[in-house]
């Protein structure tokens, strides 16, 4: 199939990927990614710590742990997905970073975007994709937070460049 | 309202197709900002302006006849913050927590790793907050102003149509226009660096032929 074989035109796919959106904010909301994330997290908190996961008040007062969170199926499919998508296409291959410091800053990209969607109750999609669109006051908040982080990253990533 | 079961099959789906689609595009949010800002290079940030556009349409149409399902909690200080140690992070990790997922997908190890510590990172903070209890829990949330908290309430396009009595899908093309703007200053800013470019590989064609007369004329005296 040519789907398969040439890039798709970004602009079509969110395009198209909007329209989807729009139904599934009339059923239950717009695409969220991040509290799914969250839920993941506190069932795997839930099943490492057991009982000692109530000394942590955050998992029995801002997010439960519950398995039918809908949430949590939006980021299964993503990576069903693309994992479909990279096969059929011929473009699935381990890929393994090569350089100490690329895993470094992995880790540490890592752990701040999970710290600051926590910290925001949001990531980037709700900022973009929902929060803008239904022009939540917050989304504005985001975006300002969002650009001026992705400044001084490309800053200091500038800078590990060139050392 | 839909059962839980049905809710998580409607979000599989829509997340299978998502996937599917970055998939094949390449498109990635951490690269519409970061090329923007490091490369000025536009290809994700018109995709996402233009996803932008239709959901803004979409949604504060819909707004306004009281159908669909906007989030619904207070934003503050936190909102900032939180985007912009995210904003940070996505460009340090080189993607988001879309194409971490998609990139796995894909057979990424460096995306899987990137994910596994957004998941260490969220706990941590579950731990901060557990010590914390900033920024407020939903049930504490008033949709008010509330300075001692650093919160700045509650306000979407519903709420502005409840107020104003103008219908939300009004303030959505207002927004919709300046969305519209952006985009077409970057296509216009893209047209100008294609010629610029176009320019420099005509004067460096010139030259390079110029450069070949010369050569050849050299190499006619010498015979």
């Amino acid at each position: 199939m040519e789907f398969f074989r040439k890039t798709l035109d970004p602009i079509i796919a969110l395009a198209a990927l909007a329209v989807l959106n729009i139904f599934m904010f009339l059923l239950m909301g717009a695409w969220t990614v991040g509290g799914g994330e969250t839920m993941m997290t506190g069932l795997a908190a839930q099943a490492v710590l057991g009982e000692d996961i109530n000394r942590l008040p955050f998992w029995n007062i801002v997010f439960p742990p519950q398995l039918d969170y809908w949430k949590i199926y939006i980021s299964l499919g993503m990576l069903f997905g693309a994992f479909v998508g990279a096969v059929l296409s011929k473009e699935f291959y381990w890929r393994v970073p090569r350089h100490l410091s690329e895993w470094i800053l992995i880790t540490i990209g890592g752990l701040l975007m999970g710290f600051g969607i926590r910290l925001a109750y949001i990531c980037n999609v709700s900022t973009f994709f929902g929060l803008m669109p239904e022009m939540n006051m917050g989304g504005y908040l985001a975006m300002s937070g969002i650009i001026a982080g992705a400044w001084v990253g490309s800053l200091i990533y500038k800078k590990i460049l060139e050392a | 309202m839909l059962s839980p079961v049905v809710e998580c099959v409607v979000a599989f789906v829509f997340g299978s197709v998502a996937g599917l689609l970055m998939q094949r595009s390449r498109f990635c949010n951490t690269a519409a900002l970061r090329d923007a800002i490091m490369f000025k290079t536009y290809r994700n940030t018109k995709a996402m302006l233009v996803a932008m556009m239709i959901l803004t349409v979409g949604f504060t149409g819909f707004m306004s006849l009281g159908a669909g399902h906007p989030l619904r909690f207070d934003v503050g200080l936190n909102t900032f913050a939180g985007l912009f140690l995210f904003g940070i992070g996505m460009v340090l990790a080189g993607a988001c927590t879309v194409s971490t997922w998609v990139k796995t997908g894909e057979g990424n190890l460096g995306a899987l790793w990137a994910l596994i510590f957004t998941f260490v990172g969220m706990f941590l903070f579950s731990v901060v907050w557990s010590a914390s209890w900033w920024p407020p829990a939903p049930q504490s949330m008033t949709g008010q102003i509330n300075v001692p908290a650093l919160q700045l309430g509650f306000a979407n396009a519903q709420t502005l149509q409840e107020k104003l009595g103008v219908p939300a899908i009004v303030f959505g093309l207002v927004q919709t226009a300046l969305l519209f703007a952006l985009y077409r200053g970057i296509v216009k800013r893209e047209r100008a660096q294609h010629t610029e470019h176009e320019k420099h590989q005509q004067e460096h064609q010139k030259k390079k032929a110029a450069k070949a007369a010369v050569q050849a004329a050299a190499a006619t005296q010498d015979r």
